[in-house]
Formats: structure tokens, sequence, C-alpha cells
């Protein structure tokens, strides 16, 4: 059996072309139904849906079962796993469960904090950080091996992702931190979402100057802002987030019926950019509790049908 | 409201305050008891002086400091401050009432701010009532 | 040191209700360094604590002592007669040492008064900063000093985060976030090569994790 068929997400950055992926989040209680719905909103729009793994730490329905569900219904879930509350026991385990399932891409993050979420009181884990994750993935799919060492009846042969922030602190690190995780194992990495495009592009620059657009496929994260509220909420609030004072007075400047229009106008230029710039091999929309609104995104930028 | 009890004060004075308390008229109320304290510097004031006063029965504790600025040793008038405030609070805590502690700046031999100040403490008396520790 | 925080005065009135003549006990080492269980605390609390009790009616009689550490049976030993002499004790140690002197005097009641919190440093006068998690394996030479074990809320061998802005943790503005640290100190010491390299899984078998530690010296023991 051959276990090292790609996913269909690998399969379209390799030919080349340019990726778009999207972002779900599982419900706050055991029924699969919303996660259904947001499936139906985004299925033939994007190339594969991330499903967050208690994002935010708030407690909600797991990201493998959620990711099942997507795949039932034909979707290609890319599987987001934090280290926050599992330790490497249980994340190897759910590697191969994944695997087994039918899940191909994963996504390896650290987590936000416990203290943002819904059981603040929790004792965390964070066992082993996210480049730890990542290599373990890699080790796992390029020499069938646990952690451990043991030889796996099967490698889960996963393709690998992993966040980048170029608007977190400090900037000149953030891209020799980008070379420790393609070192790791990273195939393919999302960025938070955009909003500085000059700070943006100096990373991307600072990227291709030490060669790493040649090693891994980049996807530009997009979010598509609703007023000038979530503007500077996202600014102050949301840990690792830069949204330039001229951006959110320009959201202000507008009446309030046009703050969305104006947000998805801003999207869209974002997303044009994007795809200007090299070593972009696609768009990565979060549109948190938003997800009808891709399918708009996907179509006014040109980026339809789907290969 | 309770007035038949005689109020019981200690004061702790800094002795670059007013060198020696004694002798001071105090119009209309003289039926109370005071014990003064004398310190080389209010700093010296320490918690468990303060706590110790109210467990030999005083009523209401005064703590007379130099102005700020003027202390000779720089700062002592700022920690007798910060412990005053610290008991006060542990005061409250309890339930004993940190309104029965207090602290005031006078200037070098003001005998008469120093008299106003137990006036408005005999006055707090009146409603506080005797040390419910006692 | 070992940096801890005495319990706030009602919640140890609580704990000591049920007994009569209670022995305040203080430790003349770390708690002392950090105003928890020191001489001068065990005087304060003591008071403030017959204050209280009289107050409500409540007859109780309370003992002072204070040894230089509670951690060591040379030291706690002193501390005999007057625990014999009393229904319980409050201990304002750190809890090793109050599970130090409930292991020595097993048939005398010990309460903790203190809240033990971290192994630290006086950063400066007043504030107490954690520093140190007892990992059992020390990498600080790698990490410029600066421990992320610890001062990581998310204890990552190979950070920082997404969420480092400024220079501070996404869990609290106040807090430096210590990979900022670690990368500028890395710096300034010419080391930031140290950066590129992979820092595996930790082991924490020498941790907590793998349970209650014990060391032995044998060539200490006669």
């Amino acid at each position: 059996m051959n276990m090292k068929a790609s996913s269909r997400l690998q399969e379209i950055l390799s030919n080349g072309e340019f990726a778009v992926t999207a972002e779900c989040g599982p419900p706050r209680g055991a029924n699969p139904e919303v996660i259904r719905k947001k499936g139906e909103l985004l299925k033939g729009w994007v190339d594969a849906v991330n499903v967050t793994d208690n994002q935010t730490a708030i407690v909600r329905m797991s990201s493998i079962a959620a990711c099942a569900h997507l795949l039932q219904m034909g979707l290609e879930p890319v599987m987001q796993m934090v280290t926050r509350d599992r330790n490497r026991i249980a994340l190897q385990s759910d590697i191969m469960g994944a695997y087994s399932l039918g899940i191909k891409n994963i996504l390896c993050l650290s987590g936000d904090h416990q203290s943002f979420g819904s059981q603040p009181d929790a004792l965390n884990v964070f066992d082993i950080d996210s480049m730890n994750l990542i290599r373990t993935v890699q080790t796992m799919r390029e020499d069938g091996k646990d952690m451990s060492g043991f030889e796996l009846n099967a490698p889960p042969s996963m393709f690998i992702g992993a966040a980048a922030n170029p608007f977190a602190d400090p900037f000149e690190y953030r891209v020799i931190r980008l070379a420790k995780k393609i070192d790791a194992g990273a195939d393919f990495i999302q960025t938070q979402c955009i909003y500085n495009m000059d700070r943006f592009k100096e990373w991307m620059k600072m990227a291709r100057e030490e060669g790493l657009t040649e090693k891994v496929h980049i996807l530009g994260g997009v979010t598509p802002l609703k007023s000038a509220g979530m503007a500077k909420f996202m600014n102050n609030k949301v840990a690792g987030m830069d949204v330039p004072e001229a951006l959110i007075d320009r959201m202000a400047g507008v009446p309030k019926e046009k703050a969305v229009e104006e947000g998805l106008k801003i999207c869209l230029e974002t997303i044009a950019e994007l795809r200007e710039i090299e070593g972009i091999h696609g768009v990565h929309i979060m549109a948190i509790e938003w997800e009808e609104i891709v399918a708009e995104i996907v179509e006014s930028a040109g980026l339809t049908p789907r290969p | 409201m309770n007035d038949n009890f005689t109020p019981k004060i200690t004061l702790f004075h800094c002795i670059n305050t007013v060198p020696e308390i004694g002798g001071f008229s105090l119009t209309g109320q003289d039926n109370f008891e005071l014990q003064t304290v004398k310190l080389a510097c209010s700093s010296m004031v320490k918690d468990v002086f303060l706590l110790r006063a109210f467990e030999a029965g005083s009523d209401a504790v005064i703590v007379l400091v130099c102005p700020e600025g003027q202390c000779r040793y720089v700062e002592g008038n700022i920690r007798a401050k910060k412990r005053v405030a610290w008991v006060r609070n542990l005061l409250d805590e309890i339930g004993l009432g940190g309104r029965r502690l207090s602290l005031s700046n006078i200037s070098a031999g003001n005998n008469v701010a120093a008299s106003q100040i137990i006036q408005n403490v005999l006055k707090d008396l009146e409603d506080l009532g005797p040390n419910p520790a006692v | 040191m070992i940096v801890g925080e005495q319990k706030p005065i009602l919640e140890i009135k609580e704990i000591i209700a049920p007994y009569k003549k209670i022995l305040i006990l203080g430790c003349g080492t770390c708690v002392k360094t950090c105003f928890a269980g020191g001489e001068d605390e065990v005087a304060v609390l003591a008071s403030a604590l017959r204050l209280a009790c009289k107050k409500d009616g409540k007859e109780i009689e309370i003992e002072e002592f204070t040894v230089e550490r509670q951690c060591e049976d040379e030291f706690i030993q002193e501390s005999a007669p007057a625990i014999s002499r009393n229904d319980g004790v409050l201990s304002l140690a750190c809890g090793a040492g109050v599970q130090a002197i409930a292991r020595r005097f097993a048939k005398s009641p010990v309460l903790p008064g203190v809240n033990t919190m971290f192994i630290g440093v006086l950063e400066k006068q007043g504030v107490f900063t954690e520093e140190c998690s007892g990992c059992g394996n020390c990498r600080l030479d790698i990490f410029g000093g600066i421990c992320p074990v610890t001062r990581c809320a998310k204890k990552l061998l190979n950070g920082p985060c997404g969420g480092s802005q400024n220079g501070k943790c996404e869990v609290n503005p106040e807090t430096d976030c210590a990979w900022q640290m670690i990368i500028e100190r890395l710096g300034i010491l010419g080391q930031m090569d140290n950066l590129r390299i992979y820092v595996p899984p930790k082991n924490w078998q020498t941790s907590l994790s793998g349970g209650p530690r014990k060391l032995v010296r044998e060539d200490h023991m006669i």
C-alpha cells in the first residue's frame, strides 16, 4: 500500500498552483451539524480547510473529530494540533489516529495560553513545543518511527504545516525562526493574517534572501475586517497582530453600512498583492465565524474554479 | 455611640516633629488618657508596636511624622506611612477598624496642629466606640 | 530563595479555630527574606490574631517562637518544648518546613500559615520573581542564562511563540517575554547561532513529573 500518497493540498502546491485554504472552528458541543454546515459553505471554493484545536483555549469539539466529519463530506481537512493540552504520548497517538482516518495535513502549533480561554484554572501541558512537534511528524513519516524509536506498522505520511508570524517580535529573528521550522520539517507555512503589507513584504524579502522560499510553500493569511471596531480590537487585544493606523482610519472613514464592503475591498487588495509576491504560493483565508464570505472572496479574487 | 468610656490614645511621634507632647490645652474634651512614645525617627514605628498598642487597650493610635521631603533621615516618614497603611488594612480585615489608626504630617514644633489632630481622633472615637478587643 | 506569601489573616483564623493554645513557629531563612514568616512576621501575626479572637470573644493563647530554619532537624528540635506546650503549631515556613515539623512532631497538629510560591530572587526591594522550577536538568548555558522552562509561560525550548509582542508575554503584558530576553542576551554574548540549533524535547523524568525526588550523598553519610 502506498502510504506516501499525497494530500490534495500537497499536490496543488507541488504543481505550482496558487493554493486557497480556509479555516473553520468546531462547535462548543457534540452536535456535528455545525461543522457540516460550515463544510457546505466551503466545499468547492477552497483546496483544504484548517480545523482549529481548542482555539484560544476555549473547549470545543476535538479537531480530529471535526476533521473526520469534513472528510465524510468530501472536503480535505488540515488538522491543527497544539502542544498546550496533550503530551507527546497523546500527540503521537492522535497523529496516527488522524492519518488512519484519512487526514493527511497537519498544522503544528504551540497554542494560545490557557489563561485566555474557558478553563484558565487548568494545568497546561507544553511537554514539547511546536518545533518538536514538526520534527516528530517528520520522523514518523520519513523513518516510520515514533519518538521512542519504535517502528510503526505504518507511517503517518502527513503533509506538515507550521505557522509563522511576521508581526510578532523580535522582527529580525522571525526569519531565523522560519528557517528553523523548515529544518525541523515544515512543508508549508500559513502566516498570521496580514494587514501591515509593508512589514510582510520585508519579511518575505528576508526569507527569499535566505533561500527559504525555495524550501517551503508559504501561504499568506488574510482575514476580512467587518468594522473599525474589529480592526482596533485585533490590534489591541489579540496577541501578535499588527493593524496599521491607516487601515483603522480607512475602516472608520466609511459609513457603518459600508464597513463590511470596505473590509472586503481591503481583503481583495491584500490577496491581489500576495499573488504578486515572489515566494507566496497561496492564500489562507481566516474568516472567523463568517465562513459564508469565503466563497465571495475566492470568486471576487478570481481564484475559481479550484483545480 | 458610647460616651460612657474614657478614650485611651497611644501617640507615636518623631522627636523632630514635636519634642515633647505635654501641656496641650484641649478645649472641650479633657476626659481621655494619652500615652506617648518618642521615636528618633517615625520609621522606627514597626507594625508590631502599633498592634501591641491596641492589645494593651488603646482605642486609637496616632502616628505623627514630619512633612514629606523634610525627613531628617530622608525617607523615614515614607516608610512610616507605608507601614501605617498596611496595618490599617490588617485592622480592617480583622474587623477592628483601620480608622482607629492614623498618620499625620506636622511641621516641627506645631503644637497647635498636634492638639487639633488629637481632638479629631477623640471626635472619631465618639463614633467608633471603645476597642472591641479589650 | 524560596518565596512565599503569608495566608490572608481570616483564612489563618479559620485554620486555627479548633485550637485553644497555638504556637506560631517562624523560620529565619527564606520566608524571613520575603516577609512572610520570620520573627517579625510571627510577632505581627500573633498580635493581630489575639486582637481578632478577642474581638469575637474567642479564648486563645498564642505563643511565639522562631528557629533558624524549619527544614533541618538540628534547628527544629529547639522548638520541641514550645510545641509540647501547645495544642497545635501554625508554621510560617515554606511547605517543606511545615512537613518537616509534622514529620518530627507527629503527635502535634501542624498547620500552614504561608502559601509557598516559587524559587526566586529579590529583583529589587519588595519585589520577588520566579526564576527556577527545579527541572533537574539545567541548560542555562545554551539559553544565555535565562530559563525558558520557568520564565516562558509555554516552556518553549525553541521559542518565541507568535504571541510575543513588544518584548512582553501574551499572558501578562507586564511579564517580559523570556525568549525576547534570551535573544537579546545571546546577541550580547555573540551566541546568536544558538538560536538556529534545534533543541529536542525535554526529558521530564528529572523533574517533579517523574515523582517526588530524592538526593542521596553517600559520601556524606557515615
